[in-house]
Parts: C-alpha cells; sequence; structure tokens
C-alpha cells in the first residue's frame, strides 16, 4: 500500500515533516493512518541506534583531547614530527614578528643602523667613484666628459691653445721638475685605466718654468652602435671631424651580411681636442677608448736650437764671403754654405713635422657594429633604448609565459579530467557495496 | 581551527538529547564537533557495519582522519556534522570492501540491542518486524535511513553527504521510508 498522493512534492515534504515533528516529540500522532505509520517507522529506526559503551567512548575522548597522538615509532609519527618541523619553520617569522619590540622602541636602533648603512653606502659609493675612474674604458661604456678631460689635461699644452697652456704652467710652477737630462717622456695607456693616461706630467717638463711644451697626443677609440647605424656613425665622424678643425687621414668602412665595422685616423687640432671628443663620444657608446702622450719638447728644442745655430752660421759664411780675398777661399766657404743651407732645410722640415704632431692629435676610432640594437644595452644607453629594453623584455616573458601555459594548460586539463575520473571512480567502488 | 557552529535543522530531539550539543556558542572546536556528534557517527558506522568492534575502529579512524584533515574543512561546503559524516562514511565503506561485508549488510543485523526483559512484547515484536524489513532494502536506502534516523542528519546534510540535491535526498528518503514502511506490512 502506497500513498495516494506519495509522488508529489509537496506531499513528500509534508510527510517528511511529520516524522520530523514526531523524532521531535518522541510520539506519532498524526490523523492521516499512512502517515501516522511513518511516524511509527522513524521513531523505531531512531531507536534502533546503538549507544557506544561508555569504555570506548572515553578512551577516544581521551585520545582526541591529546590530539590523537600516534603511536610511537610508527609511520604516522615520523611524519606527525615532520609535518610538527615544517609547521615551526614556516610559523618562525610570524613569531619572530611577534616577538618583536614594539615599532616606537625600535626607533633609535632603527635610526642608528639606517645612519650606519647611509654612511657606508656613501663611503662605498666614493670607493666607487674612484673605481670608475680608474676602470674608464676597460668595458661597456666611457663617460665622454671623462675622456675629454683626459685630453685636456695634456692636449692643452700645445701652442695653439695658449689658456690652457696657462693653467699648465701655473700647475707646473707646484709641481716637481724633470731633470734636463731626462729624455723625452713618454706616456701611454691602453684605455684601462684613466688616471694612468693622464698626459705627460704638465710641470715635469723639459725646461722649469717654460710653459710651451710640445707633446704628441695619440688617442684611440671604440664606438659602438648596431650594423644599420654604422654608416650614419661614419658620416657623424667626419662632421664633428670637420667641425673642430680638423682632417680626416684615411678611413675605411665595410659593410656586409655578417655585420658592419668601420675606422677612421682622424687630425684634431689639440686645442679643440677635448670638445672633439666629447662629440665623438657622445655620437655613440664609447666601448674602449686609450691615449698617449710624448713629450717632444726637448726634440724640439733641440732642434729650433739646431735652426737658430745654422741660422747664425749662415749669416756668418755669408759675412764670409763677402770679405773672401781669393777665390779658393770663396769656393771654400759656398761649400760650407750649401751644407749649411741643407742643414737649415732639413732643420725646418723636422721643426714643420714636430709641429704638425703637436699642434694636431691622432686621433683613431674604430667603429664596431653590433647585431640588432645591443648597442643601446648597458648603463650607457638613453631612455628610450631603456624603453625598448623593456618593451623586449616584457614581450619575452611574455613568450615564455605562453610557451609555458601552452604546456601547463593542457597537462592541468589532463590532471583535471584524471582527479574527475578517479574521484567518480573511488567513490563508485566504495559505494558498490551498498549496491 | 574554528568551526562554525551550525545545529542541523531538523535533527530529532531524541538524538540530540543524548548529543551534548552545546549551543549558544560562536566558535565551535573540533571537541565541541566530537562531543555533539561522537554518539551519531557511531550509531551510524554500527548500522552499517553491524560489527561493534569494527564500528568502534572505523569510528576511531573517521574522528582521528577528521582531526588531521580538519584544515580542509570548507564551510561553503556543507556543515561540519556533513563534512564529518562523509569521511565516517567513507571509512565504514571501505572497511567493508576490504573485509568483504558485503553479506554483513544484506544479511541479518546483530542482536546487540535486544530487548529486555522490561520491554514490551509488542515493542520487540515491532523491532523485531522493522529489522526483518530493513534487511529487504538495498544498501542505498539502508544508507540512506541510516543517515537520518542513526546519524540525525538534515536533509540538506544527507544530499550533501551523498553527493546530490537537498530534494533529492528528501526525496529518496521518503521513498525508502515508505519501502521499509510496506516491507513491514509484508513482514507482518
Amino acid at each position: 500500500m502506497t500513498h495516494p498522493d506519495s509522488d508529489n512534492t509537496a506531499t513528500i515534504e509534508r510527510e517528511l515533516e511529520a516524522v520530523e515533528a514526531a523524532l521531535r516529540a518522541g510520539a506519532a500522532d498524526h490523523q492521516d493512518p499512512f502517515v501516522r505509520e511513518l511516524q511509527d517507522l522513524g521513531l523505531l529506526l531512531q531507536a534502533e541506534a546503538s549507544e557506544p559503551d561508555a569504555e570506548f567512548a572515553e578512551a577516544l575522548e581521551q585520545r582526541m583531547r591529546e590530539g590523537f597522538p600516534a603511536k610511537p615509532g610508527s609511520a604516522r609519527a615520523l611524519a606527525d614530527e615532520v609535518h610538527s618541523g615544517l609547521a615551526a619553520a614556516v610559523a618562525w617569522p610570524r613569531n619572530a614578528v611577534r616577538r618583536m619590540p614594539s615599532p616606537r622602541r625600535m626607533l633609535p636602533a632603527a635610526g642608528a643602523v639606517v645612519t650606519v648603512v647611509v654612511i657606508g653606502f656613501g663611503l662605498a659609493s666614493i670607493d666607487l667613484n674612484r673605481g670608475d675612474q680608474d676602470d674608464a674604458g676597460s668595458g661597456g661604456g666611457v663617460d665622454p666628459r671623462d675622456l675629454a678631460s683626459e685630453a685636456e689635461s695634456g692636449g692643452g699644452a700645445g701652442e695653439s691653445a695658449p689658456g690652457a697652456a696657462q693653467d699648465e704652467a701655473a700647475r707646473s710652477s707646484a709641481e716637481p721638475a724633470v731633470p734636463l737630462a731626462q729624455p723625452d717622456a713618454t706616456q701611454s695607456d691602453s684605455g684601462s685605466g684613466s688616471a694612468a693616461i693622464a698626459p705627460p706630467t704638465p710641470g715635469g717638463g723639459f725646461a722649469p718654468g717654460r710653459s710651451n711644451r710640445k707633446v704628441e697626443r695619440s688617442i684611440s677609440m671604440t664606438l659602438e652602435a648596431p650594423d644599420e647605424d654604422i654608416p650614419a656613425l661614419a658620416q657623424d665622424v667626419t662632421q664633428v671631424t670637420n667641425r673642430h678643425g680638423g682632417f680626416v687621414l684615411s678611413s675605411t668602412l665595410n659593410s656586409d651580411e655578417e655585420g658592419a665595422n668601420g675606422f677612421f685616423e682622424l687630425r684634431i687640432p689639440a686645442g679643440r681636442l677635448r670638445p672633439a671628443l666629447a662629440d665623438l663620444a657622445g655620437l655613440a657608446t664609447v666601448r674602449s677608448q686609450s691615449q698617449s702622450g710624448q713629450d717632444v719638447t726637448r726634440r724640439h728644442v733641440t732642434t729650433r736650437d739646431r735652426l737658430q745655430s745654422a741660422r747664425a752660421e749662415r749669416r756668418s759664411l755669408l759675412r764670409r764671403l763677402e770679405l773672401a780675398e781669393t777665390d779658393e777661399e770663396a769656393e771654400s766657404i759656398r761649400r760650407r754654405l750649401d751644407i749649411v743651407a741643407g742643414e737649415i732645410n732639413g732643420l725646418r722640415g723636422l721643426l714643420r713635422d714636430l709641429r704638425l704632431r703637436t699642434d694636431f692629435a691622432v686621433v683613431s676610432v674604430d667603429l664596431a657594429g653590433t647585431e640588432g640594437d645591443s648597442g643601446s644595452g648597458g648603463a650607457g644607453g638613453s631612455f628610450d633604448d631603456a624603453l625598448n629594453d623593456a618593451g623586449d623584455l616584457v614581450v619575452g616573458l611574455a613568450g615564455v609565459l605562453i610557451r609555458v601555459l601552452a604546456i601547463a594548460l593542457p597537462l592541468a586539463l589532463i590532471a583535471g579530467l584524471g582527479w574527475l575520473a578517479t574521484s567518480l571512480l573511488r567513490r563508485r567502488r566504495r559505494e558498490s557495496v551498498l549496491a | 581551527m574554528n568551526w562554525t557552529h551550525v545545529r542541523s535543522r531538523d535533527v530529532n530531539e531524541a538524538v540530540a538529547e543524548r548529543m551534548p550539543v552545546r549551543a549558544g556558542t560562536d566558535v565551535d572546536t573540533f571537541a565541541a564537533l566530537y562531543q555533539r556528534t561522537f554518539p551519531r557517527v557511531f550509531a551510524y558506522v554500527m548500522s552499517l557495519l553491524r560489527d561493534r568492534s569494527a564500528a568502534e575502529d572505523v569510528t576511531a579512524q573517521a574522528f582521528e582522519r577528521a582531526y588531521r584533515k580538519r584544515s580542509s574543512y570548507r564551510a561553503r561546503r556543507g556543515s561540519p556534522e556533513a563534512w564529518l559524516f562523509g569521511i565516517a562514511r567513507n571509512a565504514a565503506l571501505d572497511e567493508l570492501r576490504r573485509r568483504g561485508r558485503r553479506a554483513g549488510l544484506e544479511g541479518e543485523p546483530a542482536d546487540h540491542d535486544a530487548p529486555t526483559a522490561e520491554d514490551h512484547a509488542e515493542l520487540a515484536l515491532r523491532r523485531e518486524v522493522v529489522r526483518e524489513a530493513l534487511a529487504k532494502l538495498d544498501g542505498h536506502e539502508r544508507d540512506l535511513l541510516s543517515l537520518k534516523f542513526s546519524g540525525g542528519l538534515s536533509n540538506a546534510e544527507i544530499g550533501r553527504v551523498l553527493g546530490v540535491s537537498e530534494t533529492n535526498a528528501g526525496t529518496r528518503l521518503h521513498r525508502a521510508l515508505t519501502k521499509l514502511r510496506k516491507a513491514c506490512d509484508d513482514a507482518s
């Protein structure tokens, strides 16, 4: 026998509520006999519920209050130890923060720490600045100002830069003089240290008190730019040279599929060396630079003195020629005049050559092409370069992320489906005992 | 771990009276959950296993498992009672599978609570009829009735344990109860 409305949802709910009410009241009192029977059944089933033994209940409650301790030596105990160790390790930072004194009490200590850090950082930065000066030109980039100041310290010693020469003279008075017998000073540097490549000591001159020292300057630098920018860079080098009154002695420019490079040998007036180098360095990233200087003052003075002597001898010979009484004597004087004239011409050429070498600095510029946009990297890049680099970085990261997702998403999908299937299978197998 | 105190809406008072339910507390603890549910869990497991010793082992195992997994409980997935009974049910079913106790479910339940001399003869008879009728139900139906009348769960909680909706759980429960009633009629 079934209730006429047993399939009706409302009826089902009403009858179940009646059963619940009977369970709460402990009695079946519904008017409908069918429902009352259900109430009776519910009460009977409830009464059938077994109660646990008091001994078992007490023992289990004791274990529960102790946190269900594992038996010593069991795998569970070992796992508990590992788990508690990990939990303690994870909780340590939080507990340490909690144990710290209040921020107000830590203010003095924090201030002291900040002060020490600031002082230390300041000292370190001072050392670093010195180190930077020492390391100029050894690697990625060279500050054009450093390069120009190095050039100025010696380049201004020439005759064509009287202002700088006066400065040099002022400095030379405070510096020990080099002995007269000292040979021509030659200083050079391969670009690994700006301090070492300073020009010949201004005050250590050949002639104490004299400021018109003659120094041969030789500077080489490597400018780095992307391959596609090398031709334009070559034009810029020429323009800078012309703008500062110099000239291009020789140049080569190569450009092919493997890359681009070039070489320029320039002559820059010594007086314009500083701004010229600054402009050149501003054209691209200075990959390296080197500078050497050779003091040729003594040779210059010697040659000039020899020229003056030769001229004096020539004047003397000319006077003696006027006074010569015999043909043999006149002939002898003429031969000597020819010799002296040759000497004068040679010495004048030597002086002219020396002047050319000291009035114009030799500047060798290597143009090194780089693949892509690497020339913009490093600390010497501009803001645009930094933006480009950041963009490249973001694109690269996005690419990596997409690749990772392309692998991870299918794996996660497969894993999820596997987990779902396993769960369903496990549930079905577990409930198979109820079937 | 803090448990949100969720009192089953329609837990029968008879079962509730046997349980030390801590009413009026906002923060429930695992100990409180234990106190609130231990007799019901045992009764439910006992109804499935029909073996007191095995029921005690499985009950202890269920509470220990729940204690160790207590951090995995999520309130949005149901009440703590439903979560705990799910664990107990899985443990009991695993035990049944492990021990090949299918016959135990379908067979005559052990008479641990046999009527005493003080029981009325009519009540004893009715209990016997109900036990015979229960034996005619399938495992799912007995499981459902056990969750309701031994475990004292609401229909919503039963739905959580079985993975069905509250309405579906109620319908199934009504059907099982009706079937049991018919089996009792047939047996008497």
